[in-house]
């Protein structure tokens, strides 16, 4: 399964489709298969030419125990923020609400 | 210190109002992505994983208060409260928001910096000697050279689209302390056996994905002609460096590709056609009037000991210890050069926080420092300091989380941000990096194990440097899943050399467990006196390799 992503293009912010919608969490992402993800992917031209997003592509996930993971660490990084400073990024908003780290391996506090 | 003119002071308010524009016309849709986006980079602006990165350009390394204070006040201002301090003597902040970088332009102007050239296809910030003006044996300060090619090469005509980035490095002593020949142009101030001052000049080295040191292509240049024969080396580079493969345009290839005496034959040629002009002849007049912005600060008259300092050293192991490290000879008797590390155990190499930043400035004023210095290994450098007043330095430093006593030895590992932040990596350093120096902590382990240089990258372009490490590690991307390479043998030093790759890497756990296998092989096998790389050197690849891979 494939996740379409970009980056938000004032604040920078890593951001996934879902049905027609720009969402900010990785839990919110919508979970596409091959076709569907492509034409989510061309239709993302328009969001970057309206100035919303930039740089959209598409990533693979599956779903395990209801979450959705990543398959490249890239993936797991960009939706928590550095691992390395927990206090910041995404996992930093999301706080309590996510296990998204202990699920890929990362948000271990190491200093 | 230079200081900017009217032009210049001009010319980097107008460009940051500029680049005001830009991101205006970009956010109302009037620039699309692909037109805007070499005009951030002109700006020194990246989209990173989770924002944009602004990487200010730090000349030579060297800050005066108050822009350290700036750079505080940017940090808590516009990002996280922190920055990030690079291999290239310049400052990455990783939150910035594209709507407020402008007034991050202008407020950087206020102090005479900015963030052009610190990207995109063009002469990127001059490095040199952290040291320098202070080292001990220092034929002059390589500053003076080094912002006259600043102002040669910004915004330089003929040279803003060039095939690929171009780096400069300049040093004026036999101790290597900036990297020298991995530096697309890397200069050295010589004196020749009339004993005139001039330069040798390298060209062709870089790390990345085709490693290369660089190589003589000037024995000698004279110092009014130094400017004329850069000319002819980005000319030559210019005109023939590969542009149909990002990969392959950087001037080491072409070095490489047409062999050194072909390069220095063209470059000689271009050299005679530059000259017959006389446009580029540095004139004397023009090398004191900058050289007088780096003359050195009203020293005191000083006994070369100074009896308070040592019996502080007696009276305080932990001083002694930073002094045994951190502490450098200077040129003038009485004063010293302090290392302040940017590597606390289990921090992040190179980060320094707007606090401590703030905390730094305020002792530089304390301690009569007009300017501070940024080290490709990412530490700060105060270059004149009374020994007499070492002592209350390390104490402030101590409770600021700056005085760690480690300079040059196995936990003063550089590394790039890595897959924590940077859109290029495959892996991450930083948390390697924690993890190496964690295992390492204890000092009396670490002063055994003497000068030792652990060099990490998050991917090939090797931003961390991990060719030149002794131990030197590589993070690659195998199938989504972190692995690390160990490289050996490699020294940015003046006994320059390239590491060797050891075989299959490591995971996350592992790699840290290679390290201490490696570091075995070498207190196994160390004669006395010898340093890691002494001994690897001596000893070959083959009874490291053999103990990395035992099964």
């Amino acid at each position: 399964m494939q996740i379409l992503t970009a980056n938000r293009l004032k604040l920078g912010e890593v951001a996934y489709w879902n049905q027609g919608r720009w969402v900010s969490r990785l839990d919110e992402a919508e979970l596409m298969s091959g076709a569907v993800a492509e034409a989510a992917l061309k239709g993302a031209g328009e969001f970057v030419r309206s100035g919303e997003i930039v740089a959209p592509y598409l990533f693979e996930a599956h779903e395990t125990a209801g979450r959705t993971v990543p398959v490249k660490v890239r993936e797991a990084v960009r939706a928590a923020g550095p691992t390395v400073r927990t206090d910041l990024g995404k996992q930093a908003d999301l706080g309590k609400k996510t296990d998204l780290g202990e699920k890929t391996g990362l948000g271990k506090k190491t200093g | 210190m230079y200081r900017y003119d009217e032009f210049d002071a001009q010319f980097v308010r107008e460009r940051a109002e500029q680049f005001r524009g830009q991101v205006a016309r970009r956010i109302s849709g009037e620039l699309t992505e692909d037109e805007f986006k070499p005009l951030r980079l002109m700006n020194g602006l990246y989209l990173q994983l989770h924002a944009y990165m602004l990487r200010i350009a730090i000349p030579y390394g060297t800050l005066s208060a108050r822009q350290l204070r700036k750079l505080a006040h940017l940090t808590r201002k516009y990002d996280r409260g922190y920055g990030h301090f690079t291999t290239r003597q310049n400052l990455q902040l990783h939150w910035a928001q594209l709507p407020r970088v402008p007034d991050m332009l202008v407020e950087l102007a206020e102090v005479e910096m900015h963030c052009i050239q610190t990207s995109g296809n063009s002469v990127r910030n001059i490095s040199a000697d952290p040291f320098a003006g202070a080292a001990a044996g220092e034929l002059e300060d390589p500053r003076i050279l080094s912002e006259i090619l600043r102002q040669w090469s910004t915004l330089h005509p003929e040279f803003s689209f060039l095939p690929r980035k171009f780096k400069f490095c300049v040093i004026a002593s036999d101790e290597d302390r900036a990297a020298l020949l991995i530096h697309d142009i890397a200069i050295k101030v010589i004196r020749n056996d009339s004993g005139e001052l001039g330069y040798r000049v390298y060209v062709g080295g870089g790390l990345g994905r085709t490693p290369y040191l660089a190589l003589e292509i000037g024995s000698f240049v004279a110092k009014p002609d130094i400017l004329a024969f850069c000319e002819a080396i980005l000319r030559v580079y210019n005109e023939a460096g590969r542009r149909d493969n990002i990969h392959k345009a950087r001037v080491k290839i072409l070095v490489h590709q047409i062999g050194i005496e072909e390069m220095r034959r063209r470059v000689e040629a271009e050299f005679i056609e530059i000259k017959k002009t006389g446009v580029l002849e540095l004139p004397a007049e023009e090398l004191a009037r900058i050289g007088a912005y780096f003359a050195d600060p009203p020293f005191e008259t000083l006994p070369a000991r100074c009896e308070a300092f040592e019996a502080a050293k007696r009276s305080h192991s932990d001083f002694a210890d930073w002094v045994k490290t951190n502490v450098a000879p200077h040129k003038m008797p009485g004063y010293a050069i302090a290392t302040l590390s940017l590597k606390p155990i289990g921090k992040t190499p190179g980060d320094c926080s707007s606090e401590q930043m703030d905390a730094i400035a305020a002792l530089m004023n304390t301690f009569g420092q007009a300017e501070i210095r940024v080290t490709h290994e990412q530490n700060l450098v105060l270059p004149h300091m009374r020994s007499s007043d070492l002592f209350a330095l390390w104490q402030k430093l101590v409770p600021l989380e700056l005085a760690t006593a480690n300079h040059g030895l196995v936990t003063d590992i550089i590394a790039c941000p890595g897959l924590d932040y940077c859109d290029l990596a495959n892996a991450r350093s930083i948390p390697i990096a924690q993890a190496i120096a964690k295992r390492f902590a204890d000092l009396e382990r670490q002063h055994d194990l003497g000068e030792l240089k652990i060099k990490i990258s998050g991917c090939i372009n090797a931003c961390g440097h991990h060719h030149v490490g002794h131990i030197g590690i590589l993070g690659v991307d195998r199938k989504g899943v972190e692995n690390y390479q160990i490289l050996l043998g490699g020294s940015g030093a003046e006994d320059a050399s390239l590491a060797e790759i050891m075989g299959p890497g490591f995971d996350t756990e592992g790699i840290v467990d290679a390290v201490e296998n490696v570091i075995g092989t070498y207190t196994d096998m160390r004669q006395k006196g010898e340093r890691f790389l002494d001994t690897y050197r001596r000893v070959g690849a083959v009874p490291f390799k053999e103990r990395l891979y035992a099964r």
